[in-house]
C-alpha cells in the first residue's frame, strides 16, 4: 500500500460554500505529512470526511486501501483519529474514557488494562486518571485526545490542530509522540496552523486554500519549487564600506545592501552560508550581534504561496 | 493489536457503559430520582399526615402497592422520559463530544441503539428501585398487601408509557440538536393532548381521539351500558382510563376482576351535556352514552398505541441519526 490516504476530486459543499473542491490528496504511507492551510481553507472538513463524520458531495476517498463509504466503520478501528480541541465527554474519568472508548475498538481487558495506563504515563496524566474530565484543564483534555487517537495503535493518526491550547512544553511533547509513533511505522496526518511545528515535524506538506490544493510533495521538494531568494539579515556593528566590499565579493552573494545597521546579503546558494559571511565581516573590523535567515522558512513559502494562490498564480 | 474483529455485542454494551455513566451521573436525573422518592414517601404518609390532622385513624389499606402506578403519574412518566432522553443524541452534538464517539469504529445503528438501550435500563432500575421502596413502604404504612405478585403488570405499564415519551424526545432531539428543543418539545405536546385536548374531547364529544394519542387517555365507565342516546343525569360504574398511562392500572384490573370479561360489563364513553341555568337551581349537566367497546379492547388498543408511537418515532430518529453529518 504506496498511499495511506488517498483522494480523488474529492469535494464538499456547504449549500452554496465549496468547502473541499476536486481536492487529489495523496498521503504516502509511514511519513508524517503536514495539512496547511489558513482558516476556514477546508483542512477539517476533509479530515471529517476521511473519518466518516461527513459525507463527500462528490470524488472517491481511500484510507489504507479500503473506499470510504457511509456509516462503514470498519477501517476507522485502523484509524486514530483527534479532532481540533477535543470535546470529551465530560461525565467520564480519564481513565474510564480510554477503557469505554477501548471498548469501543474492541479491545479485550488485557489489551486495555496494558494500552490505557502506558497511554495515560505518556501524556502525562496517570495522577489524573481518576478525575472527571470536566475538571481537566484544556491543555489536559487535549492530551486526553491525543491519548485516545493512539488507543488502538493505529496506523494512521489524524490530528487535527494537535498543539492547538497546549503549553510550550506539552507542544514539544507532542510533537515527539508524533516522531516516535512515525518511528514505529504509523502513518501521522495533520492539519496545523503551526507553520514551525510542521517544519519541525513533517515529511510531507500539502497545502490547500478554499478548498484548492495548491501544492503538495516533501519539505524539501516544496521549498526547492518555491522558495525565493534568501537573504542573511545581519546586525553589525562597525559597518564599513571595506565590510560590504567583502561580502560583496564572496562567490556566492547575488547582492548586498545597507540599512543603518543592518546588513542584507542576498545569496545565490541554498547552503547556509552565513558562517562564510559572518567571518568575511569580522576580517574588516566589523562585530556580529545578531544575523537570520529570511526566505528560508515553511512560513515564508506558506506565506508566498497563498498569496501568489490568491492573485491565480498559481 | 487485534482489535478489529470484536463482536458487535462487545462494542455495543461499551456505548450502554458509555451512557449509563452518562444518564446516573446527570445532576438533572439525580434531581428527578429524589423528586420521584419524595413524591413517593408523600403517597406512603399521605394517609398519616391526613389522620395527624383530623384525628381519624388510618385504616388498613391492602391495595395500596397495586394501586399506586409505581407511585408516579402521568406526568411522572414524562418528566422521567425528559430527564432520561433529552441528551442522548443532542448533547452530544450540542457538546461535541458526538464528534470522537462517531469517529471509533461503530455503526451509527450500534450507537443510536446502545443510547436507546441505554436509557430503558436507567429507567428499568430507576421504576425499580421506585417499586420496591413502594412496596416495603406499603407494608410499612399500610399493612399487609395484597396482589403482590402483580407488581411486575404495574413497572411494565410504568415503561410503557414512558418509553412512548422517550421516543419522542429522541425524535425532537436527534431533529433539532438541541437538548431544549428535545425538553420543550414534547412538553408542547403533552400540554396539548393532556390539557386542551381533553377539555376538547368532554365538550364536544371527540374522546375517542384520545385514546390514540399517548397520555391518560379517553374516560370510560364499566358495567352495563345504559341504551345509546338515552341521556343520563348520573355516571355509573367505575371509571377507567384508555391512555397509555393506564396500561399497568388496566392489566391488573382486567386479571383481578375476572367479572369485567363478561359480555354485559363493557367500558361506555359520554358526551357531556351542560344544561341551562334556571334561576335558584344549580346547573343541570347530563350525559348522553356515545359507544361501548369491551375492556380487552381497550387495553390491546393501549398497548397497540404505545407500540405504534414508540416504533415510529424511533424509526425516524434512527434514520435521521444514520444520516446525520457532523459538522460540529
Amino acid at each position: 500500500m504506496e498511499f495511506a490516504i488517498e483522494t480523488t476530486n474529492l469535494t464538499k459543499k456547504y449549500e452554496s460554500l465549496v468547502a473541499v473542491d476536486n481536492l487529489d490528496l495523496k498521503v504516502k504511507a509511514d511519513t508524517i505529512h503536514g495539512f496547511l492551510g489558513p482558516n476556514g481553507a477546508g483542512k477539517t472538513t476533509t479530515l471529517k470526511i476521511l473519518v466518516g463524520l461527513l459525507k463527500p458531495d462528490g470524488g472517491s476517498v481511500s484510507v489504507l486501501g479500503q473506499e470510504l463509504g457511509w456509516d462503514k466503520p470498519d477501517v476507522r478501528s485502523r484509524i486514530g483519529y483527534m479532532p481540533e480541541l477535543p470535546k470529551l465527554p465530560k461525565h467520564l474519568k480519564g481513565r474510564e474514557l480510554l477503557d469505554i472508548y477501548g471498548r469501543m475498538y474492541g479491545m479485550n481487558k488485557e489489551e486495555r488494562n496494558k494500552q490505557v495506563p502506558k497511554l495515560l504515563d505518556m501524556v502525562g496524566l496517570r495522577e489524573r486518571e481518576d478525575d472527571l474530565i470536566g475538571k481537566y484543564s484544556k491543555g489536559m483534555q487535549q492530551r486526553l485526545g491525543m491519548a485516545q487517537a493512539l488507543l488502538n495503535e493505529p496506523e494512521l493518526v489524524i490530528l487535527d490542530e494537535p498543539s492547538l491550547g497546549l503549553d510550550p512544553v506539552g507542544m514539544v511533547e507532542v510533537r515527539e509522540i508524533m516522531k516516535g509513533i512515525s518511528k514505529e511505522g504509523v502513518t501521522v496526518f495533520l492539519s496545523s496552523h503551526l507553520l514551525h511545528e510542521v517544519e519541525q515535524v513533517c515529511t510531507h506538506v500539502t497545502i490547500i486554500n478554499k478548498g484548492v490544493e495548491v501544492t503538495s510533495g516533501t519539505l524539501k521538494q516544496i521549498s526547492a519549487k518555491f522558495r525565493g531568494p534568501v537573504t542573511i539579515e545581519a546586525e553589525v556593528d562597525k559597518l564599513s564600506k571595506a565590510v560590504i566590499e567583502k561580502v560583496k565579493g564572496l562567490p556566492f552573494v547575488a547582492d548586498v545592501s545597507r540599512d543603518g545597521k543592518k546588513l542584507l546579503v542576498q545569496v545565490k546558494t541554498r547552503d547556509d552560508v552565513r558562517s562564510q559571511v559572518s567571518q568575511a565581516i569580522t576580517a574588516e573590523g566589523g562585530i556580529v550581534i545578531s544575523m537570520n535567515l529570511k526566505g528560508e522558512s515553511l512560513e515564508d513559502v506558506f506565506m508566498d504561496l497563498l498569496v501568489k494562490s490568491k492573485k491565480g498564480r498559481l | 493489536m487485534s482489535v478489529s474483529h470484536a463482536s458487535w455485542t462487545a462494542k455495543f454494551l461499551a456505548v450502554v457503559r458509555y451512557e449509563i455513566l452518562w444518564n446516573i451521573r446527570k445532576k438533572k436525573f439525580l434531581g428527578m430520582l429524589v423528586v420521584a422518592f419524595a413524591l413517593a414517601t408523600l403517597s406512603l404518609a399521605g394517609g398519616h399526615i391526613v389522620s395527624a390532622i383530623t384525628g381519624e385513624p388510618v385504616e388498613p389499606n391492602p391495595d395500596f402497592v397495586i394501586n399506586s402506578n409505581v407511585g408516579l403519574g402521568g406526568f411522572g412518566f414524562f418528566l422521567f422520559a425528559i430527564v432520561t432522553a433529552m441528551n442522548i443524541i443532542s448533547a452530544e452534538f450540542e457538546s461535541g463530544t458526538i464528534v470522537p464517539l462517531l469517529a471509533k469504529p461503530l455503526s451509527r445503528t450500534t450507537v443510536f441503539l446502545g443510547k436507546l438501550f441505554a436509557a430503558f435500563l436507567t429507567l428499568l432500575a430507576t421504576y425499580c428501585f421506585l417499586m420496591i421502596y413502594m412496596t416495603v413502604g406499603g407494608f410499612v404504612v399500610h399493612g399487609p398487601q395484597n396482589n403482590l405478585h402483580l407488581v411486575p403488570l404495574s413497572l411494565l405499564g410504568a415503561l410503557f408509557s414512558t418509553l412512548i415519551w422517550i421516543a419522542i424526545v429522541l425524535f425532537f432531539g436527534t431533529l433539532f440538536r438541541s437538548s431544549l428543543i428535545a425538553a420543550l418539545g414534547p412538553f408542547g405536546i403533552w400540554l396539548g393532548t393532556n390539557i386542551i385536548g381533553s377539555i376538547l374531547a368532554v365538550v364536544g364529544g371527540q374522546g375517542w381521539i384520545l385514546t390514540y394519542i399517548p397520555g391518560s387517555g379517553n374516560t370510560g365507565y364499566f358495567g352495563e351500558p345504559p341504551p345509546l342516546g338515552v341521556e343520563v343525569d348520573t355516571l355509573l360504574g367505575i371509571a377507567v382510563s384508555t391512555g397509555t398511562d393506564s396500561i399497568g392500572p388496566n392489566l391488573i384490573k382486567y386479571i383481578l376482576h375476572p367479572s369485567i370479561l363478561h359480555p354485559s360489563w363493557v367500558v361506555t364513553y359520554y358526551k357531556m351535556n351542560m344544561g341551562g341555568i334556571i334561576p335558584g337551581e344549580s346547573s343541570q349537566i347530563t350525559w348522553t352514552p356515545l359507544y361501548s367497546e369491551p375492556f380487552p379492547t381497550v387495553i390491546l388498543t393501549s398497548i397497540a398505541v404505545a407500540l405504534v408511537y414508540f416504533i415510529v418515532f424511533v424509526v425516524i430518529s434512527w434514520y435521521v441519526f444514520r444520516r446525520a453529518q457532523v459538522t460540529e
